[in-house]
């Protein structure tokens, strides 16, 4: 709901990252402008959850810097706290609250972060359960949901908050493959809108679709970064080309 | 004495049992709940104080903590009275058990229920009152009605310092009359009657916990 303008852009720059002695994450640069649709993908240990989880402070990192919209995210508590509202993330496991209905898993950070009255949130709240269409299943609770609804009710708590950023780390790859479309179909209609995402997805069909971006990571580097034709059409890198024979058989 | 009577006589030390319950779930309750939520979150030096308050309190002789506090503290100058020395040492013991309840409630939560609250925004006191503490203490309610019933039980041991409780009175009474078959079998009565009704509160606790996660996960 926020105007888009470039001082929003999300600057990565030498960002390394260590478990005890094991290099994580090697020299990251990237810079996700505004209103851009990036998708990154790469086998099995590469890194990437840990990448987007760095960006919304839920991993510390050793070196490097992340910037939110020119906030610098630092050690500052404060800071990674005000970062995090400008960020939304949607998990592979969805992580609703399970004590909370739909649309109290939507209004929490509303009503205690942003101190809304119940009112005010709960309009919002339907407005995004709307958008992500499930606006008759807010007072469920989500186990009473399929995995593709509780997935989009993440999405829709998500974007409560109105992030500058959305984080997506393989939000489909819990689901049933029926499930799948209609949690591509959310993503791509909020691409369609103009929202930045930042998406870790082996679903090649959304990358070719809406990426403007496709990122390549392998042993915590950033192989290859391409627009999704030329990545697909002729990827430069061995590794990348043995993985997109991989899944794409 | 008929046996009436000596349900009658039994059931004078009634209050005196119930208050020290009453008295000692205030001690018990802040005691789970502080040192459980304390021992979940504290790290390094504060970890260790926190884990050994808990395990004094949990792992001593109950009986022995009650003479140490009545008996030995006046020596030292410290009075407390026998109900407040009957509830502190009772309650903390149990407290000290149901803290230990309460971390394992907290720790067995998905990481990820953590991770969506920092995700919003929420800071670390608000995921630990809105989204952890209610889904932990739910969880583990059933095990804090047992531990209520093992403080009623534990009240039996007052009598040993000066309390007239249940069973104080039941002594009492065997002191007048050569009757202890039905001197015992009534007090064994009296607590059970005490606390059955708690323990079918407790089955209906949990038969509501695991309807409501089967209502939940729509069957
Ligand atoms: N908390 C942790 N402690 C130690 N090592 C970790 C931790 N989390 C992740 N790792 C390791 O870091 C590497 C990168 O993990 P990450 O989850 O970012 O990979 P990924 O690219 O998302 O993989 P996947 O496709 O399986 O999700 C892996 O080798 C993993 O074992
Ligand atoms: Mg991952």
């Amino acid at each position: 709901m926020r105007e888009q303008s470039p001082d929003m852009a999300t600057e990565i720059s030498g960002l390394n990252k260590w478990y005890g002695s094991f290099h994580v994450l090697k020299d990251i640069d990237l810079t996700v402008a505004a209103g851009s649709r990036i998708v990154i993908c790469g086998p099995s240990g590469s890194g990437k959850s840990t990448l987007i989880r760095c960006i919304n402070g839920l991993e510390t990192y050793q070196g490097g810097s992340i910037a939110l919209g020119g906030v610098k995210l630092g050690d500052n508590a404060k800071e990674t706290t005000l970062a995090r509202r400008d960020t939304g993330m949607v998990f592979q496991s969805f992580n609703l609250f399970p004590h909370l209905t739909v649309l109290s898993n939507c209004t929490l950070a509303l009503r205690r972060v942003l101190k809304m009255s119940r009112r005010q949130a709960e309009d919002i709240a339907l407005h995004y359960l709307e958008k992500v269409r499930i606006p008759e299943q807010a007072k469920k609770y989500p186990a009473q949901l399929s995995g593709g609804q509780q997935q989009r009710v993440a999405i829709a708590r998500a974007l409560c908050l109105s992030p500058r950023l959305m984080l997506f780390d393989e939000p489909t790859s819990a689901l049933d493959p029926e499930m799948i479309k209609e949690v591509l179909d959310v993503m791509v209609s909020l691409a369609s809108e103009g929202m930045t995402m930042l998406c870790v997805t082996h679903e090649m069909g959304f990358a070719r679709e809406v990426a403007d971006q496709v990122i390549f990571m392998d042993q915590g580097r950033i192989v290859e970064q391409a627009r999704p034709d030329i990545f697909f059409g002729a990827p430069s890198h061995a590794r990348a080309q043995q993985f997109l024979e991989k899944i794409l058989h | 004495m008929s046996i009436f009577d000596i349900w009658l006589g039994i059931l004078q030390g009634l209050d005196v049992t119930a208050t020290v319950t009453g008295y000692g779930l205030l001690f018990a309750v802040p005691f789970a709940l502080i040192f459980g939520v304390a021992q979940y979150l504290a790290k390094g030096a504060v970890l260790f104080a926190v884990t050994c308050i808990i395990e004094f309190w949990r792992s001593s002789a109950v009986i022995i903590l009650l003479f140490v506090f009545y008996y030995a503290l006046p020596v030292v100058g410290l009075m407390l009275s026998a109900v407040t020395v009957s509830a502190m040492v009772l309650g903390l013991n149990i407290g000290g058990y149901a803290s230990q309840a309460v971390r394992a409630g907290l720790q067995s939560l998905d990481r990820g229920q953590k991770e969506a609250g920092q995700a919003l925004g929420l800071s670390r006191s608000m995921i630990l009152l809105l989204i952890e503490l209610p889904q932990a203490l739910v969880a583990m309610s059933p095990t804090f009605v047992n531990h209520f019933i093992q403080l009623v039980k534990a009240t039996a041991l007052v009598s040993l310092v000066t309390l007239t409780d249940m069973t104080f009175r039941a002594k009492e009474i065997a002191q007048i009359e050569y009757n202890p078959v039905g001197i015992y079998t009534s007090l064994l009565l009296a607590y059970f009657v005490v606390c059955y009704p708690i323990a079918i509160l407790g089955r209906l606790l949990e038969a509501r916990i695991s309807s409501g996660r089967e209502l939940a996960r729509g069957l």
